[in-house]
């Protein structure tokens, strides 16, 4: 036998061999709509849990609830396990559903496409019913599969958008200003103010919307407009009619209107520095902003496009791994890490808005008189997954296992239209690519 | 035993004839061109045989990276681009036939791409291959301290990518305070500017440009300095004994010398051009209305962003055969003229 004919009979071995290691992995564990349930086990043992690395001061509060928790009994051991949070999304999405561990974290949109997936088993059952009604309603709904309508997630923390405004600007234009909910800005009206701000500002920057932002911040940060003029990106499987109708169109052709008296941003202190009098952005910025500005800063909604003031919602979550000999003893840990002291000191650490009633109404920040009670009364009145109308104001990113397709379409074209292209033909587009994708995947449905 | 071992040729094996040191450079040959393992030949000599087995070893570590990197993931892309398979999903792939093809070759955005990617290569490659050797014959004198000019130009190339983009962003911004528009604003007394550079169509692309050739033309330097150092110095003095004047020298002396290196940085350059994608990801993501969008980009976002596999596969199977469409026809291009001058 010759040689050649040798090595290629041994590169096409080779080959068969890498090309089986590349596309196996995934195996055939897919499920039917919703995920599987875990097995509830004894309830006793060691359990493995992974969290995504956050801030030093978020990392300090879940360690020491993972600490107190072990030896506050000796039924459970809890092994906490941390990923960077830059790699942890594409972590839990590269491991196969048997390998995870049994509580882990997730970034709320992405619930819907891990219970696609099989990853995630609903907790209901597993937590108490307890650790169930204390969940805001915001965070219930961001954790609700439509899919089966069951609870896979509870959350210690949410998030918020507003627009934060400096009082000592705002006057100085002589811009009059909402103090809540009930007066928010129209959208004429706050081009009004823009317009007037811009007048009196040398530069005629007077608005920040994060545009040094990556990721993905569009999606977050500018899906209320379309949700403000009453749309959802998705309604039954479809985004055609809906994500491109007239309205939200001309909504984010308003808003990419007021690019010109928009600051870049470049260093991120516009707002810090008094370049800007108003900055759209989320709860996280509060102490840094409140720090600078002390008593000049103001909290305000989002302007509102039609069908009533909308924000985002939704942040970090745990769920249980769908492949978990021990349900019980991961609900047991839920249980304790959604307790007062817990959820307490994480957003104490992180000043997000509280996953739980309880310490909502206790929060020193998000209580009602507290400097941002406007975010805790925002997320209070949740739109789910409905069509928003004018008496809800939080809206959830959709909450379907095509979020990243629709936040990767949206994000385009939304930026293009906001650099000038013709809104309404990329709009278009987007839809037509969402629509596909749902087709592709029998909408989602098996 | 395989037909044609008792072939007809009965003449010995060239290199037993040759001297020794003759005899080194036929087994480099046979080293760099190993498939050429005749097996007609009647009784190989031991010689011959362990050359084969050395050129075997030899060319080993190269077949098998090739064929770990090159050959196995262009089937697979080949394979997956026929199926319907998302990222990470648990769900078998489904066959899609050429669906994938099908709405890629008919998708106004993927042309959009490619002719971005085409007007980026038809500029940058001879901008940057010509201040490349504008550069590497200033920095090619005897000059003290000349090591620290040629590092300072090669520095960029060491910075990656992503860093330099990064840096450049803050150069393009489009507020007053982004460097080259406050330096407009300097020069200019205030006239000029502010300009959002990234922000409008017609300016992001050629920013995307410029940046790029700067990040680059460094590599390309460095490999033509050394095409310059091997041009023997005898040839200029001959030239300058002839009294040929600069110009002439550079046309008849230098060109001539640098003819390899020349194509060898043209085909590099090419290549490196078509494969524009870091630049893009950070400075403009594609837009302004698609107007920096690349044939890369499409195919990383449509993977990784939007976990569609199969088209992702799709757009870079067709991409990879234009893109060796276009070296074969230089290739053959620049090969022609070699062998006419």
């Amino acid at each position: 036998m010759s040689r050649s004919r040798k090595l290629a009979a041994g590169a096409v071995l080779v080959a068969a061999a890498l090309l089986t290691a590349a596309c196996g992995g995934g195996g055939d564990s897919g499920g039917a709509s919703g995920g599987q349930s875990a097995q509830a086990g004894s309830g006793t043992g060691e359990i493995k849990v992974w969290g995504h690395q956050g801030e030093a001061g978020e990392v300090t509060a879940l360690q020491q609830a993972v600490d107190s928790f072990n030896s506050s009994q000796t039924d459970v051991k809890v092994t906490l396990q941390l990923i960077p949070s830059n790699d942890y999304t594409k972590t839990v999405q590269a491991t196969s559903a048997d390998q995870l561990p049994d509580v882990l974290e997730y970034d709320g949109p992405l619930m819907s496409s891990f219970v696609y997936d099989g990853k995630l088993a609903p907790v209901d059952g597993l937590v108490s019913a307890a650790t169930v009604s204390n969940q805001t309603a915001s965070v219930k709904s961001q954790n609700t599969y439509p899919g089966d309508s069951k609870l896979y997630g509870v959350s210690m923390f949410d998030s918020g958008l507003g627009v934060y405004g400096n009082k000592k600007l705002l006057d100085a234009a002589g811009v009059k200003y909402p103090t809540g909910l009930d007066d928010a800005w129209t959208a004429d009206e706050f081009q009004d103010a823009l317009v007037k701000l811009a007048a009196v500002d040398p530069d005629g920057k007077v608005l920040d919307v994060k545009e040094n932002y990556g990721g993905e911040w569009p999606t977050y940060g500018y899906l209320p407009i379309v949700n403000s003029t009453g749309n959802v990106v998705v309604k039954d499987g479809k985004a055609e009619g809906n994500l491109n109708s007239p309205a939200a169109v001309k909504a984010v052709e308003q808003f990419a209107g007021w690019r010109q008296y928009v600051d870049p941003n470049t260093d991120d202190k516009a707002f810090t520095d008094g370049r800007v009098a108003l900055s759209w952005v989320g709860h996280w910025l509060y102490n840094p902003y409140a720090e600078a500005l002390g008593s000049d800063l103001v909290v305000m909604p989002l302007p509102d496009f039609g069908a009533g003031t909308k924000t985002g919602q939704g942040s970090w979550a745990w769920g249980v791994g769908a492949s978990s000999k021990n349900g019980a003893a991961a609900g047991k840990f839920l249980d304790y890490l959604m307790n007062d002291t817990n959820v307490a000191a994480m957003t104490e650490a992180n000043a997000a808005p509280p996953g739980t009633t309880s310490v909502t109404a206790a929060s020193a920040l998000y209580k009602p008189g507290g400097p941002l009670e406007l975010f805790s009364e925002q997320l209070a009145k949740t739109c789910g997954t409905n069509p928003p109308t004018e008496s809800c104001v939080a809206t959830p990113r959709p909450i379907t296992p095509a979020y990243p397709v629709i936040s990767q379409q949206f994000s385009q074209a939304f930026l293009n239209a906001y650099m000038g292209a013709d809104a309404q033909a990329e709009f278009d587009k987007a839809a037509k690519a969402i629509d596909q994708d749902y087709e592709d995947n029998n909408g989602y449905t098996n | 035993m395989p037909r044609g071992w008792r072939g007809l040729k009965n003449t010995p094996p060239p290199m037993v004839r040759f001297p020794s040191h003759e005899l080194e450079e036929v087994r480099v040959s046979t080293v760099s061109v190993p498939p050429v393992v005749d097996p007609t030949l009647d009784e190989p000599p031991a010689t011959k045989r362990r050359d084969t087995k050395a050129a075997l070893i030899m060319v080993a570590p190269a077949v098998i990276l090739l064929l770990a990197f090159v050959v196995v993931p262009l089937i697979a892309a080949g394979w997956l681009s026929l199926h319907n398979v998302r990222l990470n999903s648990g769900r078998p792939a489904t066959w899609f036939g050429l669906q994938n093809y099908t709405r890629l070759l008919t998708d106004p955005e993927f042309y959009r791409g490619l002719a971005n990617n085409f007007i980026f290569a038809i500029i940058v490659v001879p901008v940057q291959t010509g201040l490349a050797l504008g550069l590497a014959l200033l920095l090619n004198r005897p000059l003290r301290g000349m090591s620290a000019f040629r590092t300072f130009f090669f520095m960029p190339v060491v910075f990656p990518m992503a860093l330099v983009a990064v840096i450049w962003r803050l150069i393009y911004s489009r507020d007053t305070l982004g460097m080259l528009n406050a330096f407009l604003d300097w020069i200019s007394f205030g006239h000029l500017g502010p300009y959002d550079w990234l922000g409008n169509a017609a300016t992001a692309m050629l920013a995307i440009i410029i940046m790029s050739i700067w990040q680059g033309v460094g590599f390309q330097m460095i490999i033509l300095l050394a095409g310059l150092q091997g041009i023997s110095p005898s040839l200029y003095e001959a030239a300058s004994i002839d009294k040929a004047n600069r110009w002439q020298q550079f046309r008849n002396v230098t060109l001539p010398g640098l003819r390899t290196t020349l194509i060898f940085v043209v085909m590099v350059t090419t290549i490196f051009s078509f494969r524009l994608f870091d630049q893009v990801w950070i400075l403009t993501q594609g837009g302004p209305n698609d107007a920096t969008t690349t044939v890369m980009f499409q195919a990383v976002t449509a993977a990784f962003s939007e976990n569609n596999v199969g088209k992702g596969a799709a757009i870079t199977v067709v991409f990879f055969v234009i893109v060796l469409l276009i070296t074969l026809i230089q290739r053959r291009i620049l090969r022609e003229e070699r062998e006419v001058s």
